[in-house]
C-alpha cells in the first residue's frame, strides 16, 4: 500500500466530501437527537424568569461572516421574548448588526407586533470599547435616534430606560471584538448589570473564564446553543436541522485525522 | 514642543479617565473627574465616527486614482466604488425617511448580497480547516498527540453524532473546555491585563511614545 498517498490526498477529494457531508443532511435532515447542557438551562432559566413587561436589550455584535453561528441564537432567543410579552431592545457595536436587527423585527412585524412597542432598534454605534462605555452608562444620552430615525424619547419601550442596569437582562451576541470581554470590563463590572452571551463557537474557549466567574450569567455557545435553546423552549427549528450538518461535518474531519494519522505510522514503521 | 504637548495631552487624558475610576464623590454625587471622563469618552466615539468617513475618503482616492489611469484590475475598483455609492445612497435615503421603498430595497440589498457573501467567505474557512486538519494533526510527539486528542473528543462532544457513538463524549467536552482551557485562558488574560497595565502606565508617563509617530 502506498502510505504515502495515504498522507497526501488531493485536497479536492476532502472538499468534496466535505460538500456532501454538510449539503446533504440539510436538503434531508438525518434528525440526529440533541441533548442540552446546564449552561443553555440556565441561560433559558434566566431568560423565562423576566416577567412579561419588562425590557431586554440584544447587543448584536456580529457580522455576516459569523451571523451563520449567531444569529440563530438571537432568533431563537427573541422567539422566546416575544412568546412571553417581553420587549425587546437592540443595538450594535458592529456596522452590520442593526441590518440583524431589523431581519428579527420584521417578521414579527407581519405578525402584528408593533414597532416601539415591542422592539426597537438603537442602530450602530461607532467607537468599540468607549463606544460600549457610554452607552451602558447613559442609554438616552448616546442614542438621541433609533435605526428608523424616530425620535428614542418618542417610544414607548424606551419609556423609563436611562442606563442598561433598567434592562432586565442584557445579551451580547458576539462574534468578536467589540463584544462580550467589553461589555464585562466597561458595564457589567462597574454597573452590575445581568449580562449573559451568545458566542461563535471559536470565542466560546476565549469566553468561559467570565461564565466561571459569573460575570457572564451563562452563554450559548455557536449553533448548537441555538439549536438547545431551541429544543429547551420547545420550539425545535432550524438550528436543530442544521446541527446534523455539523454533525457529519466534524466525522469527516476525524476520519481524514485518522487516515492521515494511520498512514503516518504504517509509513514510518515501513521506513 | 512637538514633542511634550502630545505628552502632557496624554497624561492628563490618562490621569483623568484613570483616577475617575479609582475615585468617588464624597457625598455619593457625580465625581466632577467622572464627568470629564465621560466627555472624553464621548470624544473617542465622535472620532471614530469620523474614522468612518476618512476610511471612506481614502478609498475614494485610492481607488479612484486607479481607475482614472486604467491600472491592472482597474474593473476591480469601479466595482467597488459603484458598490460604496449605491449602497450609501440607497441606506442614507432608507435611515432619513425617503419612504418604504428605500427601507425594503436596503434590507433585500444587504440580506441577498452583503450577508450570503460574508457568510459563503467564511464557510470556505471550514474547508481549509478539514484540508489543513488532515495534513496537521499528526501525532509526531507528546505535545501534538494531547492536542490531537483534546481536539477530537471536543469535535465530537460538541457534534450531536459524538453523543449517539458514546454518550460521555460531551462530557469530557464539556470538562476539558471548561476546567484546562478556563485555568489557560485566566493566565493567559492575566498576563495580558497586566502587560497592558505597565505599557499604559509607560505611555502615560512619557517613557513609551511610540504613538506619537516617531517623533524624537
Amino acid at each position: 500500500m502506498d502510505w504515502k498517498k495515504l498522507q497526501n490526498i488531493d485536497r479536492r477529494i476532502i472538499y468534496i466530501l466535505l460538500i456532501l457531508a454538510t449539503a446533504v443532511p440539510m436538503i434531508r435532515p438525518l434528525a440526529i437527537p440533541l441533548s442540552t447542557g446546564p449552561s443553555v438551562h440556565k441561560f433559558y432559566q434566566i431568560m423565562d424568569a423576566i416577567p412579561a413587561g419588562e425590557k431586554v436589550l440584544f447587543s448584536l455584535d456580529y457580522a455576516p461572516s459569523g451571523a451563520p453561528d449567531v444569529h440563530p441564537q438571537a432568533l431563537a432567543v427573541m422567539k422566546h421574548m416575544m412568546n412571553k410579552g417581553v420587549g425587546v431592545v437592540f443595538i450594535s457595536f458592529w456596522e452590520a448588526g442593526p441590518m440583524f436587527g431589523e431581519q428579527l423585527i420584521r417578521a414579527y412585524e407581519e405578525q402584528g407586533y408593533e414597532y416601539g412597542v415591542h422592539f426597537a432598534n438603537l442602530g450602530y454605534v461607532p467607537g468599540g470599547e468607549s463606544a460600549i462605555k457610554r452607552f451602558g452608562e447613559d442609554v438616552a444620552g448616546q442614542v438621541s435616534r433609533d435605526f428608523r430615525n424616530n425620535p428614542v424619547s418618542s417610544l414607548p419601550i424606551m419609556q423609563g430606560i436611562k442606563d442598561t442596569r433598567d434592562f432586565a437582562a442584557v445579551i451580547c451576541f458576539s462574534a468578536g471584538n467589540p463584544g462580550v470581554q467589553e461589555w464585562v470590563r466597561q458595564v457589567q463590572g462597574p454597573l452590575g448589570i445581568n449580562l449573559l452571551a451568545g458566542a461563535v463557537t471559536v470565542s466560546v474557549p476565549q469566553y468561559m473564564p467570565y461564565v466561571d466567574a459569573g460575570q457572564v450569567k451563562a452563554m450559548l455557545a455557536g449553533l448548537r446553543g441555538a439549536a438547545e435553546y431551541e429544543t429547551v423552549s420547545g420550539n425545535p427549528g432550524p438550528s436543530v436541522a442544521k446541527m446534523d450538518a455539523q454533525s457529519l461535518g466534524h466525522l469527516i474531519i476525524i476520519a481524514f485525522i485518522i487516515v492521515g494519522n494511520i498512514a503516518f505510522f504504517m509509513d514510518k514503521k515501513k521506513q | 514642543m512637538r514633542r511634550e504637548i502630545p505628552l502632557v495631552i496624554t497624561f492628563v487624558v490618562g490621569m483623568i479617565v484613570l483616577l475617575a475610576r479609582i475615585f468617588t464623590a464624597a457625598d455619593g454625587g457625580e465625581f466632577i473627574l467622572a464627568k470629564w471622563a465621560g466627555e472624553l469618552t464621548d470624544w473617542v466615539i465622535i472620532v471614530s465616527a469620523f474614522a468612518v468617513g476618512l476610511a471612506s475618503v481614502n478609498l475614494f482616492r485610492i481607488h479612484g486614482d486607479i481607475v482614472a489611469r486604467k491600472r491592472p484590475g482597474w474593473i476591480n475598483s469601479l466595482t467597488l466604488l459603484a458598490a460604496i455609492v449605491v449602497f450609501a445612497v440607497i441606506g442614507i435615503a432608507a435611515r432619513f425617511g425617503a419612504g418604504p421603498f428605500f427601507s425594503e430595497l436596503n434590507q433585500n440589498l444587504y440580506d441577498s448580497i452583503i450577508s450570503p457573501l460574508g457568510a459563503a467567505m467564511f464557510a470556505i474557512l471550514a474547508f481549509y480547516i478539514a484540508s489543513a486538519a488532515y495534513r496537521a494533526f499528526r501525532m509526531r510527539n507528546l505535545e501534538a498527540s494531547v492536542m490531537l486528542f483534546a481536539a477530537i473528543l471536543v469535535m465530537l462532544g460538541r457534534a450531536p453524532v459524538g453523543e449517539l457513538i458514546w454518550n460521555q463524549f460531551p462530557s469530557i467536552a464539556n470538562w476539558l473546555v471548561d476546567i484546562p482551557n478556563t485555568v489557560g485562558q485566566r493566565a493567559i488574560m492575566i498576563g495580558a491585563a497586566i502587560g497592558g497595565f505597565a505599557t499604559s502606565l509607560r505611555i502615560l508617563l512619557g517613557i513609551e511614545r511610540g504613538h506619537l509617530g516617531g517623533v524624537e
